[in-house]
């Protein structure tokens, strides 16, 4: 069986104030300085990366910490999420040296957990994981908390700003 | 009739691909970015397709098709997009037959693609007649049910497709006659551990709608407002786009983890001004202001609490097992955050779920409900396979009794 991976390379002629849309288990890597977006995040977790040297930025929008095997989507998981984009953006002329991440998301909102660490928090320990395996530098955080949030990557800046329904947005 | 897991996965994976192949075709033709933002395979009564369409005005292009597979589809656009989408291909404009005929050869394109991409996996052919262009109000834009079908319970493939940057969007429905295609999925599928029995899903779906009717019946006696229960079906999705059935707007409601078999997440959900306003009906005085207060919360939480019980209780009595669930969490946060917690939860031991969902409306004040449910699949398979279609046919004449 065929499987659809979500993801999707950008085209050339993309313009300079175009918004691409990152769906849940998907992501999207920009060089055009794109406007990426992803909303609705509870428990799962936006990844940014950019590598301002290259111009290059992506975004990935993970659910589950690890992946269980190697085949389907691996956008879906933080450990293979962070792994795809890290590559995709290296296609795209980024240096893993140079790349530094922002991070928003992992939300404990719902918890009916009686015994371990939920979902929320067990994302984000695998995101930080992976990111300090690939030596990637964490340079701003938005996570935690019992709320949902929607993220915006402003790839001519790499300012990441995370807006929730209660709350004024912020820079990260 | 059996239908297996696996093979329910496919055919999403195929409707899925078929609508992502007509869409490269549109966004190709048009040089207009579209992306598929959800498909769901859908076990619904054939009266209620098209019931999320409304009251807005729809340009459709159906098709007929025939062979290894029997049916129709339909692309559907809003009536206000396709101005836009004649202006992408001819520019300066066309209007009447020539814009008609232009939409129409679109979906020729489009469908071509997601036709053959079905034919192709099955490896048999699918014939389809020439796009028939349509413009009609909400459902009526899709094909009148078969005389005497309007209750048949049937499956509908439907993708919904997002106009990057509008705020368009524009559906592919896929309306199989369902003995061909559910002889397909048991013929692909493996007919061992993992099988669904399709009739007593139909079952299933039935003993929901009466859950719905119970709990639209509670709101009424809390709030003396007339309620009636609207659609109730039984999707199959991948994992990750079952937070999509949500949408991306602030919700308020109720969650509760249900445990027994099946166990999952149950949400009743209500967007912010049907909140206010039934909440307002169950306070003895008028709130001040505009703003969703404790008080209202409150009201919610309790009026979530009593819609729970009364779908939970109903599953029980009809499976003949025991469902608990847990007191109400109450929410208040962006539809979809609210739902992926859950859906990372059920996803960690399963790549599709079973989404059941139905709603409720009342014409009297705005306002509207959601209840959507999201059990452990092979719990729900093992539930499925205990129930007694029979003693469910039974119970039915008790189902009064059973919803009190």
């Amino acid at each position: 069986m065929k499987v659809y991976d979500g993801s999707t390379t950008g085209g050339s002629t993309e313009m300079p104030t175009e918004q691409k849309k990152v769906g849940i288990a998907e992501f999207e890597v920009t060089t055009s300085g794109a406007v990426l977006t992803t909303s609705g995040l509870g428990s799962c977790i936006g990844v940014a990366l950019y590598d301002g040297t290259a111009e290059v930025a992506g975004l990935v929008h993970v659910m589950l910490p690890t992946a269980e095997n190697t085949d389907g989507n691996r956008a879906k998981f933080a450990d293979t999420g962070i792994e795809v984009l890290v590559e995709a953006m290296e296609d795209r002329g980024a240096d893993r040296r140079r790349i530094t991440a922002k991070v928003a998301g992992g939300s404990d909102m719902l918890d009916f957990s009686e015994n371990g660490s939920s979902i929320g928090s067990r994302n984000l320990d695998s995101v930080r994981e992976t990111l300090a395996t690939f030596s990637i530098p964490i340079e701003g955080e938005d996570v935690g908390g019992d709320h949902g949030r929607s993220l915006k990557l402003e790839a001519a800046t790499g300012d990441l700003v995370v807006k929730s329904a209660s709350q004024d947005s912020t820079k990260l | 009739m059996r239908v297996d897991i696996q093979s329910l996965g496919t055919f999403n994976q195929l409707a899925h691909e078929g609508a992502t192949q007509a869409t490269e075709s549109l966004s190709q033709l048009t040089g207009i970015d579209a992306v598929v933002d959800i498909t769901k395979i859908t076990l619904m009564s054939r009266a209620d397709v098209g019931e999320e369409l409304g009251d807005d005005e729809f340009v459709g292009v159906q098709f007929d098709f025939d062979g290894a597979l029997q049916g129709q589809t339909v692309l559907v656009f809003e009536s206000g997009s396709v101005g836009t989408l004649i202006e992408a291909l001819v520019p300066g404009g066309a209007d009447g037959e020539m814009a008609r005929s232009g939409v129409a050869e679109i979906g020729n394109i489009m469908m071509s693609g997601f036709i053959d991409g079905w034919a192709d996996y099955l490896e048999a052919t699918i014939d389809h007649s020439p796009p028939q262009y349509i413009e009609r109000t909400g459902a009526d834009v899709l094909p009148e049910p078969p005389a005497n079908e309007e209750d048949e319970q049937i499956f509908v493939f439907k993708s919904s497709i997002e106009w990057v940057g509008e705020s368009v969007s524009f559906y592919i429905y896929m309306l199989p006659e369902y003995d061909p295609l559910a002889g397909l999925m048991s013929e692909l599928g493996d007919p061992g551990q993992d099988a669904i029995p399709v009739d007593k899903l139909e079952v299933f779906n039935d003993m929901t709608t009466q859950g719905t009717e119970k709990a639209a019946q509670n709101v009424e006696m809390m709030t003396g407002i007339e309620t009636t229960a609207e659609v109730t079906q039984i999707s199959f999705a991948a994992i990750e786009d079952v937070p999509k059935q949500i949408g991306t707007e602030t919700y308020v409601g109720t969650v509760v983890e249900f445990t027994g078999t099946p166990s999952g997440y149950l949400m009743v959900l209500f967007d912010e001004v049907s909140a206010r306003n039934v909440a307002d009906a169950l306070m003895p005085t008028d709130a001040e202001g505009t703003e969703l207060t404790e008080a209202h919360k409150s009201a919610i939480e309790e009026l979530g609490n009593i819609m729970t019980s009364g779908f939970v209780d109903g599953w029980a009595n009809v499976l003949q097992t025991s469902v608990e669930h847990t007191p109400p969490e109450l929410v208040h946060d962006m539809g979809r955050a609210i739902v992926d917690p859950l859906a990372a939860q059920v996803g960690q031991h399963q790549e599709h779920a079973f989404i059941i969902e139905s709603t409720m409306k009342t014409d009297e004040i705005e306002f509207q409900s959601e209840i959507h449910a999201l059990p452990n699949e092979a719990e729900l398979r093992a539930a499925l396979e205990a129930l007694d279609v029979d003693r469910a046919d039974e119970t039915e004449a008790d189902a009064e009794q059973l919803f009190k």
